[in-house]
């Protein structure tokens, strides 16, 4: 697909989220989420019509985008994991997942692989403490991981290649 | 079959996080599917449902058979033919499945009888794991709505106030104002419209009490605000709910509908003339819209920064308009007391602090999970009692309360009394109920760290003493732990946290330094330990601990071994295993597995 | 009504803020975000004072309570003066280098903490006034992004905005000068965005950009014929003023 095929599509979109909400600024955050969930991440070319359409001025709308942790200006890789870094998966050695799935993706917290497969995050508390440490990848959770588990459950996923 | 003359019975699976995690619906499924297809040949009428959280997350998958009162834990799909075979075609129990009472050996049939449960008492929580959340008729039939009948056609706005104020009750979704008198208060103004919010963008890790109330009983929190809106005259609600909460969401809304279908909510309720309707605003993920300016910011479509003037939301809320905010727990109680009255509630928990609290007792406790408990109890019969004590005999350290505006409360206080007024006291802070319980192997000064760690990124950033005091405090922290720490760090932290806990613009800049005093307050001891001897006590702090595998007590199990992700770890079986230092990446997976006691902390 | 500031009594109205009484007065309290023009940011804390009400004392920022009964304020207290210091020891930890916050350190005798690494480049304190000013001018070109320690100023995706005018307005009320306007050749680079100056029809100094003049003009809905300077402009209505005071004297004469 071209660039210009590409953010035509993405214009259309979210010409059809704004007609989905009254023109309010007050739907501001409920529109930059549906394209969120649609793109992983919020197109500069939805926030530049959003501004339009809104008459909020774009620094006012980049604000808020890079304010709120559930919108993102970075598109994401095909799988995000999310590690739980909840206070109870803390202190059940949340980190050391971490640490241990930075090292085999080669990336940090908040990165994406080079070959645009994984992103790596953490999330501050999924409510699932019984199962900690937790993770979730994509919309599937795992509970009580394990350094040792995580490259196994990476190979669900198509493991890694970069290696 | 003794209890085959009754006309039906109910399968109730549970749906809550930790169980769906584990797989409920896949047990459900099948379950559903072995009825479908026996069809007529089942003697006794059988229904099937999914539940909200049962609360005992850690024993979950929890499967429930009513009226027969049979509980199952840790069910397993595999275990679903023999639970259709035995229980439901033949009304037997299957023992291995039941609750075990793991210092008795003794297992219940009903899960109320175990102590996890036995020790509750539930309002709050009164219909959650009992009802089908996505079914308003089962909330109906738990006497769902009377109140709000109650309320439009007995009771004047007045009244209902009294009743609140009566009850004592108090805010569960942090400093515990009172929540009578924020009604009576908002009531005061004669300007209109008014606004009535639930904050359900619950954000203290830890605490999972609202996800478990908005997905397991919806209509609870439904019928709290409009009898409020009633109170007060107000049209509009919003529910402004955490993003992640895609089931809490999804509930929510289904309920909203349903509830409007009902006539409950939308033009002319029930009759009565009253108009209130409910929408939905989904959290953009910003820890700080727990503060009620910040939340009202962040509904009204801007960046969630609270309010930096000195004006009560009551009189100027969401778009400068009367408002009243509570939270998800708060709203669940209200509808018990306008059915038992304000008396009745005030007569449970403690003097100042009434009613019943929903605690969730997570990190190195046995018994995980969401429990409702008289305000009062002892936070030793909490953890101990109910919560069964702590993981793997280790020995309780501290239990840290309100998340990262609370503080950590330690062994010498475990006989402190449960209330608002008592943790405040003992430095912390009730917030949404969340209880992390820490042993020996947390380290006191790494939990400073991580809280102060989730504030830098989670404070608004815009008033200079909690941006740049909690910058300096992790600073300062991250470096003790790196071994770097210096003699004069300990004031300096605690000279920063004086001035932030009074010159911050709103609350969460106020407490942040609440998880630093009470640990430097308790804890002295492993500050020094970190800052002078540059050593970490309970071994997690990386650069300052060192593993090793004392030959006294190593059996040669293998079980470090087995466990190092590093390969770290070399020895033959049945003889003494060692780690090789320049492979270690102290994990801690070794210490965590060893039965023995042999891996050490240097 | 009445109230009292350091044991002095200060007539105030109703609903008035404690910083604006005091200054009437002759009271002096620190502050760095606090515009007459741009009031109620309340983020730089340094204006806070102790209020004393129903023997309960409580601290404040003085810029944003309103007085609404008489009571007693202490704007330097032991307890203020120490919480004030600790302030400026973060405030110094933020922008070590920058000449007005060292001189705000000096004049509260407070030395900089050297256990803080601080970033020597570092001007800006965050105290949001450059965003008021673009956003009451109606340009919204700057704004705050992120949040957190991480939060800082700036454009949309930190390239030239297409609404700055290049006004200058930011720089204008930056109480620390961390606003950098470069301007030399008859340009004006500000925000990354690059400017022409239009230059004055009178002293011909390089002043306006295009984009003030076109601002202008739609805010106050009519042609612009003359660019003038500030000192021009000044002067022109200085003179305008001396003939019109003339002409009067004149034609009162003329009366008389």
């Amino acid at each position: 697909m071209t660039v210009e095929k590409n953010s035509q599509r993405i214009l259309s979109y979210t010409r059809d989220v704004m007609a989905g909400y009254p023109r309010e600024q007050r739907f501001t955050l409920a529109m930059l989420q549906d394209i969120q969930k649609k793109y992983k991440y919020i197109p500069r070319e939805s926030l530049e019509q959003l501004s339009d359409h809104l008459g909020v001025p774009l620094s006012k709308l980049y604000s808020i985008a890079t304010f709120y942790k559930a919108l993102s200006l970075q598109p994401k890789g095909d799988h995000v994991i999310r590690v739980c870094d909840g206070t109870a998966c803390h202190i059940r050695s949340s980190m050391v997942i971490v640490d241990e799935l930075a090292k085999i993706l080669m990336i940090k917290p908040g990165e994406t692989t080079s070959d645009g497969k994984f992103s790596l995050e953490t999330v501050n508390c999924l409510g699932s403490c019984a199962m900690a440490p937790a993770m979730v990848i994509d919309e599937t959770y795992y509970g009580k991981v394990t350094p040792s588990r995580t490259r196994e459950i990476l190979n669900e996923y198509g493991g890694v290649d970069c290696e | 079959m003794s209890e085959s003359n009754r006309p039906k019975r109910t399968i109730l699976v549970c749906c809550g996080t930790g169980c769906l995690a584990n797989h409920s619906l896949k047990i459900y499924h099948k379950l559903k599917e072995l009825i479908t297809k026996a069809g007529v040949d089942v003697a006794v009428e059988t229904y099937i449902k999914t539940t909200g959280c049962n609360g005992l997350c850690e024993k979950g998958p929890i499967v429930k058979i009513t009226p027969d009162d049979i509980a199952y834990f840790k069910v397993k799909e595999s275990d679903v033919e023999e639970i259709f075979e035995k229980t439901i075609l033949q009304g037997e129990v299957i023992n291995r499945l039941l609750y075990l009472d793991s210092v008795t050996g003794k297992r219940f049939k009903s899960h109320k009888e175990n102590d996890f449960y036995k020790r509750q008492m539930k309002i709050a929580l009164r219909n959650i794991g009992e009802i089908d959340p996505a079914d308003i008729f089962d909330y109906i039939e738990r006497g769902g709505y009377e109140s709000l009948k109650k309320a439009l056609f007995t009771m004047t706005p007045e009244s209902i106030i009294e009743e609140v104020v009566k009850s004592g009750l108090r805010g569960r979704g942090g400093a515990g104002f009172p929540t009578g008198r924020k009604w009576k208060q908002c009531a005061g103004y004669n300007n209109y419209p008014k606004y009535v919010l639930c904050n359900g963008d619950e954000g203290d890790p830890g605490a999972f009490m609202d996800r478990s109330i908005m997905e397991g009983d919806p209509h609870s929190i439904i019928e709290g605000m409009a009898i409020c809106a009633y109170a007060l005259g107000s049209n509009t609600g919003f529910a402004y709910i955490r993003d992640e909460y895609a089931l809490a969401v999804k509930n929510m809304s289904n309920a909203i509908n349903k509830a409007k279908e009902a006539k409950f909510l939308g033009e002319n309720i029930l009759g009565s003339g009253f108009n209130f309707d409910i929408q939905i605003v989904r959290g953009g993920g910003a820890f700080v819209c727990g503060e009620s300016t910040a939340l009202m910011s962040s509904i009204e479509g801007k960046v969630g920064e609270p309010r930096a003037k000195y004006i009560r939301s009551v009189e100027k809320g969401l778009w400068g308009q009367p408002t009243v905010l509570n939270n998800v727990e708060t709203w669940a109680n209200i509808p018990v007391i306008i059915e038992k009255g304000g008396e009745w509630y005030s007569g449970i928990g403690a003097p100042k602090s009434t009613g019943t609290k929903v605690f969730s007792l997570v990190g190195k406790i046995r018994n995980t999970g969401l429990v409702e408990v008289p305000m009062g109890i002892a936070l030793r019969e909490l953890i101990f009692d109910i919560g069964g004590g702590i993981t793997a005999g280790r020995k309780f350290k501290a239990v840290q309360t309100g998340g990262p505006s609370g503080g950590c409360i330690p062994e010498s206080l475990l006989d402190l009394n449960v209330d608002f007024d008592s943790l405040t006291k003992a430095g912390s802070m009730m917030g949404s109920g969340g209880m992390i319980v820490m042993d020996e192997r947390t380290c006191m000064v790494d939990v400073a760290r991580y809280y102060l760690n989730f504030l830098a990124e989670e404070s608004c950033g815009k008033c200079l003493p909690c941006r740049e005091g909690i910058k300096r405090m992790l600073e300062i922290l991250n470096s003790i732990c790196a071994g770097k720490g210096l003699a004069g760090d300990i004031e300096l932290l605690q000279e920063i946290c004086a001035t932030v806990s009074e010159a911050s613009l709103c609350a969460l800049g106020k407490s942040a330094p609440n998880p630093v005093v009470t640990t430097i307050h308790y804890f002295e001891d492993e500050y020094l330990a970190h800052i002078r001897d540059k050593r970490c006590p309970a071994g997690v702090c990386k650069e300052l601990t060192t593993y090793y595998i004392d030959p006294e007590n190593c059996k040669g199990c293998g079980l470090c071994l087995k466990n190092c992700p590093a390969g770290a770890v070399s020895g033959q079986p049945k003889s003494w295993h060692s780690i090789d230092q320049k492979l270690c990446i102290k994990c801690g997976n070794c210490i965590d597995n060893c039965k023995f006691h042999a891996v050490k902390i240097r | 009504m009445i109230i009292t500031i350091n044991g002095r009594q200060c007539e105030a109205e109703h609903g008035e803020f404690i910083l604006d009484v005091a200054l009437r007065n002759g009271i002096q309290i620190p502050t760095l975000c606090h515009s007459e023009a741009l009031p109620g940011l309340a983020s730089c804390r340094l204006c806070i004072v102790e209020v004393i009400e129903n023997n309960w004392s409580k601290v404040v920022a003085s810029c944003v309570y309103p007085i609404t009964s008489e009571i007693e304020v202490v704007t330097h207290s032991e307890k203020i003066k120490r919480m004030r210091k600790t302030l400026l020891k973060l405030l110094g930890a933020r922008a070590p280098q920058n000449a007005y916050v060292r001189k705000l350190l000096a004049e509260h005798e407070v030395t900089p903490a050297a256990r803080f690494q601080g970033d020597p480049d570092e001007n800006c304190i965050m105290c949001g006034l450059c965003v008021s000013a673009c956003d009451k001018i109606g340009a919204g070109a700057i704004s705050t992004v992120y949040r957190g320690i991480a939060k800082k100023v700036s454009t949309p995706y930190d390239e030239p905005s297409k609404t700055c005018i290049g006004c200058s307005a930011c720089a204008g009320v930056c109480p620390t000068g961390a606003i950098k306007v470069q301007e030399s050749h008859g340009k004006r680079i500000i925000w990354k965005k690059e400017f022409e100056l239009l230059s004055c029809a009178v002293c011909g100094k390089p002043f306006i950009t295009p984009e003030q003049i076109a601002y202008l003009k739609a805010k106050l809905n009519q042609e612009i014929d003359e660019i003038l300077c500030e000192t021009c402009k000044r002067k022109a209505a200085g003179e305008r003023f001396a003939q019109t005071c003339a002409d009067l004297t004149a034609s009162k004469g003329l009366l008389r």
